[in-house]
């Protein structure tokens, strides 16, 4: 399915059952993301299919706040 | 996974807690986290004005927005910081926010109130402004909220943040800043206003769920200056023992502060007394000058030297 990646928005192609599979593949830290579909956020759980598109949210920012 | 709250689909799962939420329920989680912090810490009370920090991004928009949901009086500040685009962009969002809910927002502009921007005050070690950035908020929040009569100044730290801030600290054993970390600064001084941080129990993740869930357009992008921050090192070093450990960033946190902190010598007292006032700005002091107005006059130096360098 295709994955864009923000901020840059970077496109991917990746193959994933399962949000948290995704996450897996994408070799990304589950509480440093949030997956997106359409408008709604999911839970690890969720099962993905081919035709998905998804986002994935990176929420760390960094810096001396 | 279903929600806690309606058994309907969940949308932002929880791992620390072993719960979930789904996005019409979520909302009021959050703010109800936020609310028993508040009224835990007894950091504010509903009739005290309250300055929030705001940056544009989603802590302190997500920290403004919950504050006014749930009734308290909040105003917010921004600080131009002078860092290119990204400062443009953000202080967009931080206006837009505030003009389409009705809200105070207060600016300073560094460059044209000091004469100088955070890009002026890169550190020789690091090469990197975070350090005096970090001063220079600090004293502006501060000092407007003196100057204006507010009675407390709200930011938005998350836990990862406070938890990344604790690793440093104790990486390199910064005993006295081990000793003053904590959600409420208690004010030591009439000038010195109070300071909470009513989201260091909720995790950064859990603030971008309520942001995108409420809709708040807020900047994604990343400062420029900070990447290769260590504060994003440590962060990623939490976030892979949190993948294992789900919870480890709370038990981390929320156990020095239950526990650790009062060992520290030094520990429970909040910002330093024994204070004067600046000689420059009447700011409160150990020193003569201020650690602001030093730094301040080495931007200033910078940015005339930058300005005579482009003149050629
Ligand atoms: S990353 Fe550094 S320079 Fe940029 S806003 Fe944060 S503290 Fe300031
Ligand atoms: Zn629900
Ligand atoms: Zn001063």
């Amino acid at each position: 399915m295709r994955v864009t990646i923000l901020p840059d928005r970077e496109v991917r192609e990746v193959d994933a059952r399962s949000v948290g599979e995704l996450l897996k593949t994408l070799g990304l830290h589950r509480d440093a993301h949030l997956v997106v579909r359409g408008q709604d956020i999911l839970t690890s759980d969720v099962s993905l299919s081919e035709a998905d598109q998804i986002e994935v949210w990176p929420v760390i920012s960094g810096g001396r706040r | 996974m279903r929600c806690h709250a309606c058994r309907g689909p969940a949308n932002v799962e929880i791992r620390r807690s072993r719960t979930a939420y789904c996005a019409r329920c979520y909302p009021a989680w959050f703010r109800t986290q936020v609310q028993e912090r508040i009224d835990h810490e007894r950091m504010f009370r509903r009739d005290q004005g309250i300055l929030v920090a705001v940056s544009g991004g989603k802590d302190s928009l997500a920290l403004w927005h919950a504050l006014t949901e749930l009734g308290y009086r909040a105003d917010g500040m921004y600080i131009r910081l002078g860092i290119g685009d990204y400062s443009q962009r953000s202080q967009a969002k931080s206006e837009a926010f505030a003009s389409e809910r009705g809200l105070t927002l207060h600016q300073v502009d560094l460059k044209e109130a000091q004469g100088f921007a955070v890009p002026d005050l890169l550190d020789t070690r690091s090469g990197k402004p975070c350090a005096a950035c970090g001063t220079v908020k600090r004293y502006h929040f501060n000092k407007v909220a003196a100057d204006l009569g507010y009675e407390v100044v709200a930011t938005g730290h998350n836990l990862d943040d406070e938890a990344a801030t604790l690793f440093g600290n104790v990486m390199h054993w910064n005993v006295d800043y081990l000793g003053r970390q904590g959600p409420v600064l208690a004010s030591t001084h009439p000038k010195l206003v109070r300071k909470v941080k009513p989201l260091y129990r909720l995790s950064e993740r859990e603030t971008a769920a309520y942001a995108i869930i409420e809709r708040l357009d807020y900047i994604l992008e990343e400062c420029p200056m900070a990447k290769g921050a260590k504060s994003l090192a440590y962060k990623g070093m939490l976030n892979a023992l949190e993948e294992e450990q789900p919870g480890a960033k709370y038990g981390f946190l929320v156990g020095f502060l239950k526990q650790g902190r009062h060992a520290v010598p030094g520990g429970d007292f909040d910002q330093a007394t024994d204070l004067r006032e600046c000689t420059r700005c009447g700011q409160p002091t150990t020193g003569e000058l201020c650690a602001y107005c030093k730094m301040a006059d080495r931007g200033r130096k910078k940015s005339a030297s930058k300005a005579a360098k482009y003149a050629r």
